[in-house]
């Protein structure tokens, strides 16, 4: 029951959206809104999950008082609580609240995303050698869309333009073409078997009597 | 300018000088700089969290709907999964999000990733047109047929002997769209980069003192790049 | 034993990180000290970007997604910013906003900043509005697209909608005429393609990171996309729009970073070619 209760939920609710899309809009339509709106909101509540992970993995941390660590997830924690407070009391499009972000998280996560151009450098120096044919292929058509990419050589070489065009559409888009279509097929597959319960992956921990398979 | 605006300046780009500098080495001006990154993201993302909840859940609640109790009862038991003992009671909340994603994915996933993508692979010329525009699109077509063919049947009969031939332009049109896709995140990141730059020297520098205090905040990041055991100073347990 | 002398081979392949980020620093820092101010041709996905919206009839009601996180703003927000310049300079365009991304509304009101919005004319909640941050992805562009009103009644700082005239007769996908989203998620853009094109054939512009650009073209090759742009092509479409900004002071940037890359390839390819013939191993 432990199991077969939420494998017919799953089953049940991804029968509705379908039966909805394909054979009942009309009649299944509230129903189907009513659930979309209630996905937003469990959603929301996965929200927490990360905060609620932080403070079990950094409380231990703290209350260990781990080498050279406990320090840094003091601070995490007292950063944490700082955003939820000001979030929640003040709002979370209040002023006060979007200078917290934009002093802190928005410039973090810029400059985080961003910093992984300088490994980018030295993988190209490093990595980008012409050692067989496929790899060879790689760094030509590499160069040429970093040649297309660089405003002034595309406008001073314009077959820069026209080679750059041609590879974006025929083997880029046929590669990642056949790549969509063979996860698309990958992604049904998936979809009916946890419908059926064959994927359980869902279900998280297992209890005592599941383990034994 | 306001006092609030020029600390906001000083607080971002002194997180972006720490968190570039783990490039050249780990130093605790990185760490602390990480971790404060770390507990911002999980603290906004509980905030939104709870905006959605308060928003979509909460408002209609008050409002007289009380079928959203039953949303609230089950997004709070999915904290159940902390539980020693009881942590099974949140698969019925997660089973209603994974049905939802799967009913929704599944029906339109069929449509726009495998029809609409073979018709418009099976629509493709390659008579009645100039041969470049010809050739072209039959590479592109063989290109498409291998690349799902390479994914599909990866067992080793399928793979084997003259089948080789397919595996190897599959592999050859891979190649092409990776380099063209390397080419590209290496475009995205450089131009996120310039975007912390011009930040750093165009809306930091130009506010007083920033200039005075940028060789002073490298040094103390390049200091603190020192392994602690050969630092003078602070002195940890190990070289005191 | 004696360590083997290094050859020329050797050192130009194995030239320390330090120095190739500090080059990299170098050459990303002298171009904006002294701009040289290259050109910046147009691409045709960005031209054909451009004429969506030009070709946008009066009254037509417009959904944009700020679907991207802060990690992405350095490159979708010029793009954002000339785009919302192009459709505020158009007459009796209505903007409709929300976000996928829980860093939506706040990078929305930084472009807003950034656009300085009062120079159009434009009214919140008669011109423009947004409808806030509505967590899900998919089921959530699947709500929105059904009914904008069972899925929220409020804006995103908690006005309740029925206070702004901008709403009243728009409620579902197919009272949009154009979609339009910037994001750095994979999900976010590919999912508007099942929720919105595969469902209401909504029009759809999308403006993804450069490195994601790839995975999109299948769908505008389709047909189901109109225009797949990066947001590193912002300089184009702010030449365009006549409204120069951070994309445009990119470009030389851009382009002495990567004949920097180019060059740096040449050299590790003729340290690796150079070893492998003179005998020794990479």
């Amino acid at each position: 029951m432990k199991k077969s209760v939420p494998i017919a939920l799953v089953f049940i609710t991804a029968v509705i959206f379908l039966l909805e899309y394909f054979v009942l809009p009309i009649e299944l339509k509230s129903t189907v809104t009513m659930l979309q709106n209630w996905g937003i909101i469990l959603t929301a509540f996965t929200l927490g999950f990360g905060a609620v992970n932080m403070f079990v993995f950094h409380g231990k941390q703290v209350s260990r008082r781990a080498k050279g660590q406990w320090p840094y997830s003091l601070w995490l924690l007292i950063i944490l609580v700082l955003f939820t407070l000001v979030g929640v009391i003040m709002g979370a499009t209040s002023t006060q609240y979007s200078w917290l972000y934009n002093s802190s998280y928005f410039a973090l996560s810029a400059t985080v995303y961003s910093s992984l151009g300088f490994y980018m450098t030295s993988g190209i120096y490093r990595a980008l050698r012409a050692k067989n044919a496929e790899s060879a292929l790689l760094l030509i058509v590499g160069v040429i869309v970093l040649a297309r990419n660089a405003p002034a050589l595309a406008a001073q070489f314009p077959i820069l333009v026209n080679m750059d065009s041609w590879l974006s559409s025929v083997p880029t888009t046929s590669a990642q073409r056949g790549i969509m279509i063979g996860a698309a097929l990958g992604a049904i597959a998936l979809g009916l078997r946890t419908m059926i319960g064959r994927e359980t992956g869902f279900l998280g921990q297992t209890t005592e009597g599941e383990k034994g398979g | 300018m306001e006092l609030a605006s020029v600390v906001q300046i000083w607080l971002a780009a002194l997180f972006t000088i720490w968190i570039y500098s783990i490039a050249f080495r780990d130093n605790p001006f990185f760490k602390f700089a990480e971790h404060t990154f770390v507990g911002a993201a999980a603290g906004h993302s509980l905030v939104y969290g709870v905006d959605n909840i308060v928003r979509y859940g909460w408002a209609p609640l008050t409002a007289g709907n009380i079928l959203y109790s039953i949303v609230f009862i089950l997004g709070i038991i999915m904290y159940m999964r902390y539980h020693k003992t009881y942590f099974w009671v949140s698969r019925v909340p997660m089973a209603l999000i994974v049905g939802i994603g799967i009913g929704l994915t599944l029906r339109s996933t069929v449509t726009s990733e495998f029809i609409a993508q073979i018709i418009s692979t099976a629509s493709m010329k390659v008579l009645g047109l100039d041969a470049w525009a010809a050739f072209s699109n039959l590479i592109f077509i063989i290109i498409t047929l291998a690349t799902v063919y390479f994914f599909i049947f990866t067992f080793p009969k399928a793979q084997g002997g003259r089948l080789s031939l397919i595996s190897t332009i599959a592999r050859y049109g891979m190649m092409a769209a990776f380099g063209y896709s390397f080419a590209n995140t290496v475009l995205s990141r450089f131009n996120m980069i310039f975007g912390r730059i011009d930040y750093l020297m165009n809306t930091w520098l130009v506010l007083p003192y920033a200039m005075l205090a940028l060789p002073v905040v490298l040094i103390l990041v390049i200091y603190a790049m020192i392994p602690a055991e050969k630092r003078p100073w602070p002195k940890t347990k190990n070289n005191s | 034993m004696t360590a083997k002398p290094k050859t020329i081979w050797d050192r130009l392949e194995d030239i320390p990180r330090e120095i190739l980020y500090g080059l990299l620093l170098v050459c990303i820092i002298v171009p904006m000290l002294f701009p040289i101010g290259f050109p910046v041709p147009i691409s045709a996905e960005v031209k054909r970007w451009y004429d969506t919206i030009e070709a946008l009839p009066a009254g037509s009601v417009v959904m944009v997604d700020f679907g991207y996180s802060g990690g992405g703003e350095p490159e979708l927000a010029p793009f954002a910013v000339a785009t919302y310049a192009q459709l505020f300079k158009k007459a009796d365009i209505k903007v409709v906003t929300m976000s996928t991304a829980s860093e939506g509304p706040l990078l929305w009101e930084k472009a807003m900043t950034e656009l300085n919005i009062a120079r159009f004319g434009k009214e919140y909640g008669k011109d423009y509005i947004h409808i806030g941050y509505i967590a899900g992805t998919e089921t959530a562009m699947a709500a929105v697209g059904k009914s904008i009103s069972a899925t929220t009644t409020t804006d995103y700082k908690g006005t309740p909608l029925s206070k702004y005239s901008i709403m009243q007769g728009v409620d579902s996908a197919e009272d949009f005429a154009l979609l339009i989203e910037y994001t750095t998620g994979g999900d976010q853009s590919e999912g508007w393609v099942r929720q919105w094109y595969t469902s209401y054939k909504t029009p759809y512009l999308c403006c993804v990171l450069a490195m994601m650009v790839p995975t999109m073209l299948p769908y505008q090759k389709a047909g189901q996309i109109v225009s797949v742009v990066s947001g590193a092509q912002a300089g184009q479409i702010e030449l365009l729009v006549k409204a120069p900004g951070r994309g445009v002071k990119s470009a030389d940037v851009i382009t002495v970073t990567h004949l920097f890359c180019i060059a740096l390839v040449v050299v590790g390819n003729i340290a690796y070619f150079g070893k492998k013939f003179s005998g020794g191993k990479s």
